[in-house]
């Protein structure tokens, strides 16, 4: 029974797994157990860990119904955007994104070639130049940095 | 008082006829009206996804481009709502009881236009109350200490998670989980590093805006997903006629409008409860005052569909009052905000009613503008508002997904927060699937740093006693209701 209840709650037991290492890890800070650094850690740490027993005790039916989703195709898009991150480096935004977008959209059963190209190299230039010439903001450059290709707006 | 904020009132007026934020406002209204009519794309999610394009903008210029978002998304919620059964936002929810009824009775267009006339009566209502009572209760606050302070921010976490979910517990752990999250960085009290490993990026803390567009962005979408990305392909054919709503009918809704206004601004007041409480609420009342009427309510009354788009609507300036005078938000979209205003180093609370008034009442004067541009554009767009239900949800998730990774990026021009705004978007699918509300997760990482500085200063006042927090009436008070909320249903959840 008690078994059933943790299977069905691993959330719950990941939460209070995580909040026993932040405890531990906090009563090494200078004061911790008093109104150190670590007080306020471990004092919500505790209130975690309170109440995720709480909820594997209460088992209440409030999560969704499984078969109702597919976890595949978010599991996909996610691998899609980890890539997009991992990447980024290397791509820079505006190589990654052209190449993040036509990918993502063909996952999302878009078939025209025509709006893929459209959205994949329109979309990032649009972005690119918003927010590094209107915006101001340093996007991440690529190894080769085809973002200087483009020509300044004429502000 | 009075002349004072009635002359912050002349010179916010001043300030938001400048044109660009009037431009920006429009735009805001009509990008809200285009998320709020696609069905599962939030007034949250949207104004998470585009917050950074208002980090170089003025921050009253940002807060207008946000509070159009705002009041448009909570207003064309309403337009899925009544065509196909389906509200565009949560806050649409009660709408359908009447509004597709009158929709299937070939009534879509009297219908759209009613809830527009609604949303604008309850929202100016709501943003009158935010402008002539958040000052009275910013002036009270600015009389609380630390006791107050982190009685407020306890209550604040203990009301959200008890409202925003199915189960007061996950609500409880969620809230939890932000604060936790929150103090990753430099205490703020002895500067000591705490959980940052010696990475450079975690010095300053986790960047509270990037996990929040990962809440409501990144998780949507891959609950989106796994939903199936095709499955909410819709087609209106159904044409709205008309412009102008009959005298008839404004007559009609006049007075429920006016009544769910007041409630909604009250309901949207209380941390947590957001507009599809508020609308659910105005909705029962209306059904429990007006006996007796024809049609009757749940087939086509149009003033069910008033009184749930008038509550809705109230709720977004209510969000505000606590927003503003204490840093406590409402709820989720007011947490948002928060964000964006402490990008420009202002920080909501009662001294900002004494340090930023002009800032104050450009906001307070602006959101009214923007209900009037709503109630304009709203009544003029209905039948193009309509159409925007059949555009197919596959090609706006990568957008948005790019959207967030470029917001994430504008924080700090580093790939580091777009990392985090992805593992708090993983976190947050997960917590999802198994029944944690996310809302309350947004609120700890906003109360954490309040709640932490105001205990750890009192009891280093008391010298560690929790005298401190009996000995005041208020403190004692808030810190009472909030065990209420915990204990009340937890006490009747043993009973069942």
């Amino acid at each position: 029974m008690a078994l059933t209840k943790l299977k069905s709650n691993p959330l719950s037991v990941i939460f209070i797994l995580v909040s026993v290492v932040v405890i531990a890890y906090a009563t090494r800070f200078p004061d911790g157990g008093e109104l150190g650094p670590g007080f306020f850690p471990i004092l919500v740490s505790a209130a975690i860990i309170v109440f995720a027993v709480a909820d594997i005790v209460v088992d209440d039916d409030t999560e969704l119904e499984i078969s109702d989703f597919s976890m595949v195709p978010a599991a996909v898009m996610f691998g899609f955007l980890t890539a997009y991150l991992l990447l980024m480096p290397y791509t820079g935004f505006l190589v990654g994104t052209m190449l993040f977008l036509p990918v993502g959209l063909y996952y999302s059963n878009i078939r025209s070639k025509l709006m893929i190209t459209v959205i994949s190299i329109g979309l990032p230039i649009v972005l690119f130049y918003i927010f590094s010439d209107l915006f101001m903001v340093r996007l991440p450059e690529a190894i080769i940095p085809v973002s200087r290709l483009l020509p300044p707006l004429p502000l | 008082m009075i002349t004072m904020v009635l002359n912050d009132i002349s010179h916010g007026l001043a300030n938001v006829l400048d044109p660009t934020i009037l431009a920006l406002m429009v735009f805001g209204v009509l990008l809200g009206i285009l998320m709020g009519s696609i069905p599962g794309m939030t007034a949250t999610m949207t104004i998470a996804v585009l917050l950074s394009f208002t980090f170089t903008l003025e921050p009253a210029t940002g807060m207008m481009l946000l509070l159009g978002i705002f009041g448009g998304a909570v207003y064309a919620g309403s337009i899925p709502a009544i065509l196909i059964r389906t509200p565009g936002t949560p806050s649409a929810a009660a709408t359908i009881f009447d509004g597709y009824p009158l929709s299937q009775k070939g009534e879509a267009g009297r219908a759209i236009r009613m809830s527009t006339v609604a949303s604008f009566i309850g929202g100016f209502i709501s943003v009158l109350a935010l402008m002539f009572l958040s000052p009275l209760i910013a002036d009270a606050a600015l009389r609380f200490r630390s006791p107050e302070f982190f009685a407020l921010a306890l209550f604040g976490l203990t009301i959200i998670a008890s409202v925003s979910g199915d189960s007061l517990t996950k609500g409880m752990i969620s809230g939890l989980l932000g604060m936790l999250i929150a103090t990753v960085g430099i205490d703020p009290l002895t500067g000591y590093q705490r959980f940052t490993f010696d990475v450079p990026n975690l010095m300053g803390g986790i960047e509270f805006i990037a996990v929040m567009i990962g809440l409501f962005g990144i998780a949507e979408g891959l609950r989106k997903y796994a939903q199936g990305i095709d499955d909410d392909q819709n087609q209106i054919n159904q044409k709205i006629t008309g412009v102008l709503p009959s005298l008839s009918d404004i007559k009609s809704i006049a007075p429920i409008s006016i009544v769910s206004g007041f409630i909604g601004s009250l309901v949207g007041a209380i941390p947590g409860a957001g507009g599809d409480i508020a609308s659910f609420i105005t909705y029962n009342e209306a059904t429990r005052w007006l006996k007796d009427t024809t049609p009757s309510f749940g087939e086509g009354n149009i003033r069910g569909v008033a009184a749930a788009e008038s509550g809705n609507n109230a709720s977004t300036g209510g969000a505000l009052i606590p927003t503003f005078t204490l840093g406590i938000p409402g709820d989720s979209v007011s947490a948002l905000l928060i964000g964006a205003l402490m990008v420009h180093n202002v920080t909501p609370g009662p001294e900002l009613y004494q340090d930023e008034s002009g800032l104050l009442y450009t906001i307070f004067v602006g959101f009214l503008l923007i209900y009037v541009i709503i109630l304009i554009f709203g009544l003029l767009g209905a039948n193009y508002w309509a159409r925007l239900i059949n555009i197919p949800q596959n090609y706006v998730w990568p957008v948005i997904f790019v959207l967030c990774v470029i917001g994430a990026i504008a924080l700090s021009g580093t790939v580091f927060n777009a990392w985090v705004m992805l593992a708090a978007g993983g976190l947050g699918f997960v917590m999802r699937f198994r029944g944690y509300p996310l809302a309350p997760m947004v609120l700890g990482l906003i109360l954490a740093p309040i709640a932490e500085a105001n205990l750890r200063r009192s009891l280093d006042i008391s010298g560690g006693s929790l005298d401190i927090f009996y000995t005041s009436p208020i403190a004692l008070t808030v810190i009472l209701l909030s065990i209420a909320t915990v204990a009340v249903p937890a006490i009747r959840s043993v009973r069942d």
